[in-house]
């Protein structure tokens, strides 16, 4: 006979929790189209306000679980990018810097109106430039979408994801000089993490291409080796105090070059990959904060106004230069919004580093990273559809 | 609405369409980018038109009306540099034949277009298993019975054209064992395969063409998916078997082909076309489907059996004297040597997929066929 309830809803929480998640976002999708990971979303945030046991507690391994259902992702959207397609349309690597920098730049300013620490700012404004890969990537698979927003939108992703970790590392390294004046300490901080995390991923990106041209594998086995180096690069990036982020893109950037191809089916990394993607949502969700939601909130609309504004801008003078309608600019802009993910797990791990305002931000940010979290996706969607890049008849 | 009037052209012009599958760079699957292709391309001249196909995956480009090789072959390859430049912009690969490998027919987006959609609704599935990739070749008639004569006449030179373009092995992932699915899928549509036999436009537009319209299957001449048809409002006959090659080189060579075969038969030295001819009609085109140059056909009027390679072969010592006179012997060469010696690029696919031992690693050398050549 069970008696400790308390213990048994502890225990089985997150699996319910997950179990609820998928059937909602199942149900939504099919009733209003509502991106399936913004279901995900809202069922951490409800599980969150109610503060259910198991959830919210601290639970070992968490982190590193979402750490490598993002880099999961990633390594996707890293597989995804075409370093030639920016030699012969040299205009998407400069929209895409140019972009990152404008962003930085006018989040920054308008962050400076409210009453924030200016090493804060610099955090938020690095945060901002990133897109969220998970968001993004996880929407465009779900609607089979193709076409130049659908492109543009992972190449651009990729790029603010990468400016974005070097901002923050930047912004990490000048707050250990200004805090201890320990220039090392600083150098450590910032480019060592980058220029080592890039490596490591490059490193693997080409070992394990190498190593699956030894043998001819299947293509089910080579998505499971692609899996399973993920998990280890995580691993490894955790033990050496890297970007285990930064290091998943690179390693799909890299064995992207080195061909080795992923089936159309493989997308998502297949069943463990939609799993993982259930639980990535939800526990991202679960860390906000809900008592920092109401008092960041003006601010949080706000900076998404300007962040949103930023990208649509910048897509919208560089669209007919690059090659696309205006229109098709706009919406690549447009669908750039979702940003969370990426950007509370890269400050969850700067903060696990022993990065002190990491946890002042992610509470003065909490009002931009709910909403961004539940309507950037259906932004996104909504972009891809309008674009017609998603299915015009109906299966 | 009856049928149109023939219109009259020079004889033995010609005009090269071909369709062209649009690919990602990520995965190498089609790719639904039709319409930001076509979007860039309106800025700038075309050397030649492109079109929109059935699928957004798919596009159509067409040539001027030509008269000889060189300048035929000319303008296929501007047209390829045009494409590839705008495709390396919008980072989208562009590859010839006849099948994509591992497409699947079920996730191809019907083109909004009133026409597409409207086979769509008529054909079902069949509309979207439709996403292949063909060569048609135009040849001008002076006249319609010109046209006609022409197009029975081709009857049993049909299996020809169908094992020298075939580049379509592999469907659905996996190998075929034909050289040629393509024909397959089109062979599923109720108003394809052969022309009726008569040798009369007046007859043809008249009668047949009249019953046909009468019983509300057919509006006009595109609904028929022959593989040889009647175009009366460019005033050609248009030769519809070929796969897409894998080169606008290949390409060029089997319109002028077709062209020399066309100034051989119109000099009426050959027994002429009859109905009986269609009894092996479709046996030879069975076996040039399958078996590619290695297919036996059946010559409809002696009754021999021969290897369509030999039978490829002996046609080209008989139709040379054209060749010279259309200064296409270039075209007639590579011909030869893909019949005699290195095989159609179905042969040269399978070869691939034995080295790599992946479809994806097939279609990288479509892409990269199509934009070095030979």
């Amino acid at each position: 006979m069970v008696t400790d309830f308390a213990f048994l809803l502890q225990s089985i929480a997150w699996p319910l929790v997950l179990l609820l998640a998928w059937l909602l976002a199942e149900l939504l999708f099919e009733r209003w189209r509502i991106p399936r990971v913004t279901s995900y979303v809202a069922v951490g945030l409800v599980g969150g306000l109610i503060n259910l046991p198991g959830l919210t507690t601290d639970v070992p391994g968490l982190p590193f679980l979402a750490n490598v259902a993002l880099s999961l992702v990633l390594f996707e959207l890293g597989y995804r990018i075409n370093l030639r397609w920016f030699r012969h349309n040299p205009w998407m690597l400069a929209l895409g810097v140019v972009e990152s920098f404008v962003t930085f730049g006018v989040i920054y300013w308008v962050s400076g109106w409210f009453d924030l620490p200016v090493d804060h700012r610099l955090i938020i404004a690095a945060l901002s430039i990133s897109a969220s890969p998970a968001g993004v990537v996880r929407v465009a698979n779900e609607l089979r979408s193709a076409g130049q927003v659908t492109e543009r939108v992972m190449h651009l992703c990729a790029i603010n994801c990468i400016l974005s970790v070097v901002a923050l590392k930047l912004v990490v390294g000048y707050w250990y000089l200004s805090t201890s004046g320990d220039l090392v300490m600083a150098a450590f901080g910032s480019m060592y993490v980058v220029a080592t995390s890039v490596a490591v991923g490059a490193l693997m990106g080409v070992a394990v291409p190498w190593l699956l041209r030894q043998r001819s594998t299947h293509e089910r086995g080579v998505t499971v080796v692609f899996a399973l180096a993920v998990l280890l690069l995580t691993t490894a990036a955790y033990g050496l105090k890297l970007s285990p982020l930064l290091a998943a893109l690179f390693f799909g950037i890299v064995a992207r070059e080195r061909r080795v191809h992923l089936t159309n089916a493989q997308r998502d990394f297949g069943t463990a990959g939609d799993l993982l993607s259930v639980f990535l949502f939800v526990y991202i969700a679960s860390l906000l904060n809900w008592a920092d939601v109401g008092a960041g909130m003006l601010m949080g609309l706000l900076l998404i106004a300007v962040r949103t504004a930023s990208k649509v801008g910048c897509n919208l003078v560089a669209a007919r230069l690059s090659g696309i309608t205006e229109r098709k600019g706009l919406l690549t802009g447009l669908a750039l919004t979702p940003m969370s993910a990426f950007a509370i797990l890269l400050l969850e791990q700067t903060r696990l580093y022993g990065f002190a305002p990491a946890v002042a931000v992610l509470s003065a940010m909490a009002g931009m990273m709910l909403v961004q979290e539940l309507l950037g996706p259906v932004v996104t969607q909504r972009a891809l559809m309008t674009a017609h890049e998603t299915h015009v008849t109906k299966e | 609405m009856p049928l149109e009037t023939f219109k009259s052209s020079d004889s033995l012009t010609m005009g090269v369409e071909l369709e062209l599958q649009l690919v990602n760079t990520y995965d190498l699957d089609l790719s639904s980018s039709a319409n930001d292709l076509l979007e860039l391309l309106k800025r700038k001249p075309f050397p030649g038109v492109v079109t929109p196909e059935m699928t957004q995956s798919m596009i159509e480009i067409a040539t001027d009306v030509q008269r000889e090789h060189g300048p035929l072959l000319a303008q296929l390859q501007q047209i390829r540099d045009t494409l590839v430049r705008a495709g390396d912009r919008l980072n989208i690969e562009i590859a010839g034949g006849g099948t994509h490998p591992f497409q699947r027919w079920f996730e191809q987006r019907i083109f909004s277009k009133p026409r597409f959609q409207e086979l769509s609704g008529l054909y079902g599935y069949l509309a979207k298993q439709f996403t292949v990739f063909g060569q048609h070749v135009h040849i001008g008639c002076s006249n319609a019975d010109e046209a006609l004569f022409l197009l029975h006449s081709l009857n049993r030179y049909v299996p020809h054209f169908i094992a020298l373009s075939a580049s379509s092995p592999f469907s659905q992932g996996v190998d075929t064992l034909f050289d040629s699915a393509r024909l397959n899928s089109v062979f599923a549509f109720p108003l394809s395969g052969r022309a009726p036999f008569t040798l009369s436009w007046d007859e043809f537009a008249n009668v047949y063409f009249t019953k046909m319209e009468s019983t509300g299957v057919v509006k006009s001449m595109k609904d028929f998916y022959w593989d040889i048809r009647p175009k009366p409002e460019y005033g050609t006959i248009e030769l519809r078997v070929c796969d897409t090659p894998l080169t606008v080189e290949r390409a060029a060579s089997l319109a002028c082909y077709l062209q020399a075969l066309c100034r051989h038969l119109l000099e009426r030295s050959e027994p002429p076309p009859e109905e009986d001819d269609y009894l092996v009609y479709t046996y030879n085109r069975f076996q040039a489907c399958r078996f590619g140059l290695d297919g036996m056909m059946v010559n409809p009027k002696t009754r021999e059996q021969i290897s369509i390679r030999e039978d490829i072969l002996a046609t080209l010592r008989k139709i040379a004297p054209h060749g010279q006179a259309l200064n296409s012997m270039a075209a007639l060469d590579e011909i030869e040597r893909t019949a005699g010696r290195v095989g159609n690029h179905a042969t040269f696919l399978r070869n691939q997929y034995r080295e790599s031992g992946s479809v994806q690693s097939v279609v990288r050398a479509s892409v990269e066929a199509l934009r070095t050549g030979p």
